[in-house]
């Protein structure tokens, strides 16, 4: 049982890397605009099928596909937000909550009218396991999905630690009355919040479905383990929904040593529950950058 | 939402329908129009529009309201047409408990009909028998049947010990000796596993070596692969639907397995093989339940679907509306849940003229005579609990991107 080990921490690892983009893209909602935006669930979707199109219609690679995710999902996000859950916000976080579940239902809607219900694969080549020795394997493309959401998460740390831009956006987060006061244009920040936590919310799904297969409801099967690593890491930290994703990832893999598998997703609930009982603010705390 | 978006489609494609049939018709119709005077008959369709069932919902659907277009073209039942109202399961037990209050407390639809996966129908037959609603499923867990439905529900499909049994036959008559499991969580995964140990005792030589039941809602299921090859099989039974299938099939190539697979036509079918590469699908097995695909019923509504190979299911909805109407004319009188319950078998076995439409069927009841329905999905002759009494199931290969079909048991 303890030879498992391993290969469980190698799959928890890159579960939790994946699942660790969406979350930074929630947890950026909800620390600049103060609202759980259930419609990363469906932006995720469209960022699946936005890099499906490019990759099977426009032949493009997985790494040049996952860009086309990125932008087409970012620039509807900002679209959706602006004409759907900006006019809701002032009534309320609550409100614009419920709002963006009905969003979801309507853009996941949308994505079965155009594509219908079919699974769909990426066109990509596919390939046996590396084995890496003691019965330990891992798959070209979830490496390659690793690099890819490793350097995700990368790109978004520098803009928010040295960019005039990035640090804006963490002062809108921190205080938004006192960057308003400053001079700060917090719509502009909105947007841009919008574009960049949409756009990770699609290169998630389309992660998600390079490894295995999309349909319209590849991001909604997701959203339940998203909010569970942004809940778990500390709601409104980016560091947060890292350690967090990475922490509901090891820990569904881990479970398996003393749970059948139909149970996996207790565990996500399970660490929201351990955490919002003893540490109510998350691992890392709200405002952690 | 998607409600108001389904009943406005499906009131255009009524109307559409209804215009482009009465020039045509218009001779028959119009004293047929003067005849249906009574008020409308309501049934519900509860079938899988989206989820893991819906690659078929949508054609299941389809060929119930083709053929009540027919039945209401030639005059409804006893004078009164038919109204069908949709809603769609979603393949999720809590979305069909939702439509189908909405069927049986607003609607007041004397039968609920295609109610596709185990759960959703498990879900829904105790509403159906506690407000007296005839429930018709194509759901095949053994468990749907053994519920205290008093009568209230049928199904088309064969129940998992049918279906199951023959698929153990084939796994011994293929020489395979060590299998293993990997099934999603569902009604009938357990009973599965039990009747393939009872069919491999008996037929000796062959072991169940382990089972994994999972979460089919997960995006990987590496860790389930792992456990599976650790047993290591020479043949995987793949107990799931389409979308974790996918997944895992993909997978056992990644992790370098190459012994046999088998699974249900409903998990691996046309479109799961255009979605992998011919390289992880070649050599899978499929067990399908198979239509009566020589029958004239068969052949008339893969034309109207505009389908070469039809799937059973919808075949088996087309069965299934058909028989509802035939035990609603059976009785003459009115038309409720427990009408359709006492007569459907008076309609569907025993003596009676044998006819493979409602068309033809409601025309004898009303000239006096008995009928014996047998449809596009087979016989549809049922035991005193809601089963089929047999069904032919189609062993197929797949190869290159296509099936070819190996054993019919």
């Amino acid at each position: 049982m303890l030879g498992e080990i391993p290969q469980l921490l190698v799959n928890g690892l890159v579960a939790g890397t994946v699942l660790a983009v969406p979350a930074i893209g929630f947890t950026a909602i909800y620390a600049v605009l103060r609202f759980p935006n259930f419609t990363i669930a469906s932006h995720a979707t469209i960022g699946a099928f936005a890099g499906y199109v490019a990759n099977t219609a426009g032949g493009w690679p997985a790494a040049a596909a996952v860009l086309a995710a990125f932008v087409v999902a970012g620039a509807l996000g900002v679209f959706n937000d602006e004409v759907v859950l900006k006019p809701l916000r002032p009534a309320g976080a609550l409100t614009t909550a419920i709002a963006a579940i009905a969003l979801t239902i309507v853009l996941e809607n949308v994505v079965r009218f155009v594509f219908g219900n079919d699974l769909r694969g990426y066109d990509l080549p596919i390939r046996r396991d590396w084995q890496l020795g003691a019965g330990v394997r891992i798959g070209p493309q979830q490496a390659e999905n690793l690099v890819i959401a490793v350097v995700a998460m990368a790109a978004l740390f520098l803009f928010l630690a040295f960019t005039r831009t990035g640090k804006a956006m963490r002062a809108v987060a921190d205080n938004a009355t006192l960057a308003g006061i400053k001079g700060i244009d917090a719509d502009r920040v909105a947007r841009l919040v919008n574009f960049i936590a949409m756009g990770l919310a699609g290169v998630g799904g389309m992660l998600l479905g390079l490894d295995t297969s999309i349909d319209p409801l590849t991001g909604f099967r997701v959203i339940l383990s998203v909010f569970a690593a942004a809940v778990v890491g500390g709601l409104g930290s980016i560091p947060g929904a890292v350690v967090g994703a990475l922490t509901v990832g090891l820990g569904e893999e881990l479970s398996l040593l003393v749970l059948a598998p139909a149970y996996r997703t207790a565990v996500g609930f399970l660490a929201i529950l351990i955490v919002l009982t003893l540490r109510p603010r998350g691992i890392l705390g709200e405002r952690a950058y | 939402m998607t409600d108001i978006r389904i009943d406005r489609r499906r009131f255009l494609i009524g109307a559409a329908a209804s215009a482009a049939a009465a020039p045509a018709v218009s001779g028959a119709l119009l004293p047929a129009v003067a005849r249906a005077q009574g008020a409308p008959i309501k049934l519900g369709t509860l079938t899988p529009l989206t989820g893991a069932g819906g690659n078929y919902g949508p054609s299941m659907r389809k060929a119930m309201e083709w053929v009540a277009e027919q039945i209401n073209g030639a005059g409804g039942i006893n004078g009164r047409k038919i109204q069908l109202v949709s809603e769609d399961d979603q393949t999720n037990p809590e979305a069909a408990v939702r439509a189908a209050r909405k069927l049986i407390d607003v609607d007041k639809v004397a039968a609920i009909m295609g109610t596709w996966a185990s759960a959703v129908t498990t879900a829904v037959a105790p509403l159906c028998w506690e407000s007296k609603t005839f429930l018709t499923t194509v759901s095949g867990s053994d468990t749907i049947t053994q519920l205290p439905h008093q009568g209230y529900l049928i199904r088309t499909q064969p129940n998992t010990h049918l279906q199951i049994g023959k698929l153990g036959e084939f796994i011994v008559s293929l020489g395979s000796k060590r299998v293993f499991v990997l099934g999603a969580q569902t009604p009938f995964a357990v009973p599965s596993q039990n009747r393939l140990k009872e069919v491999f005792a008996k037929a000796g030589g062959v072991e169940l070596v382990g089972a994994v039941i999972y979460d089919k809602d997960k995006t990987t299921f590496r860790s389930e692969i792992d456990q599976a090859l650790r047993a290591k099989p020479d043949m995987i039974y793949l107990n799931g639907y389409t979308p974790d299938v996918t997944v895992v099939m993909k997978e056992l190539y990644k992790a370098g397995y190459t012994g046999a697979k088998i699974a249900q036509g409903y998990a691996v079918d046309m479109k799961l093989l255009g979605n992998v590469p011919n390289e992880v699908s070649d050599g899978t097995y499929t067990a399908t339940p198979s239509p009566a695909v020589e029958s004239a019923g068969y052949r008339r509504l893969a034309g109207v679907l505009g389908e070469k190979e039809m799937n059973p299911y919808s075949c088996q909805t087309h069965d299934q509306i058909s028989l509802v109407a035939l035990a609603i004319a059976h009785a003459k009188g009115d038309a409720t849940g427990t009408i359709i319950k006492d007569n459907v078998r008076k309609i569907s076995q025993g003596a009676g003229q044998k006819v493979d439409n409602a068309v033809d069927g409601l025309k004898l009841l009303a000239q006096g005579k008995a009928v014996n329905y047998e449809g596009a999905s087979g016989p549809c002759d049922f035991t005193d609990t809601g089963d089929i009494v047999d069904c032919k199931i189609r062993f197929d290969r797949a190869e290159k991107g296509a099936f070819k079909t190996v054993k019919l048991l």
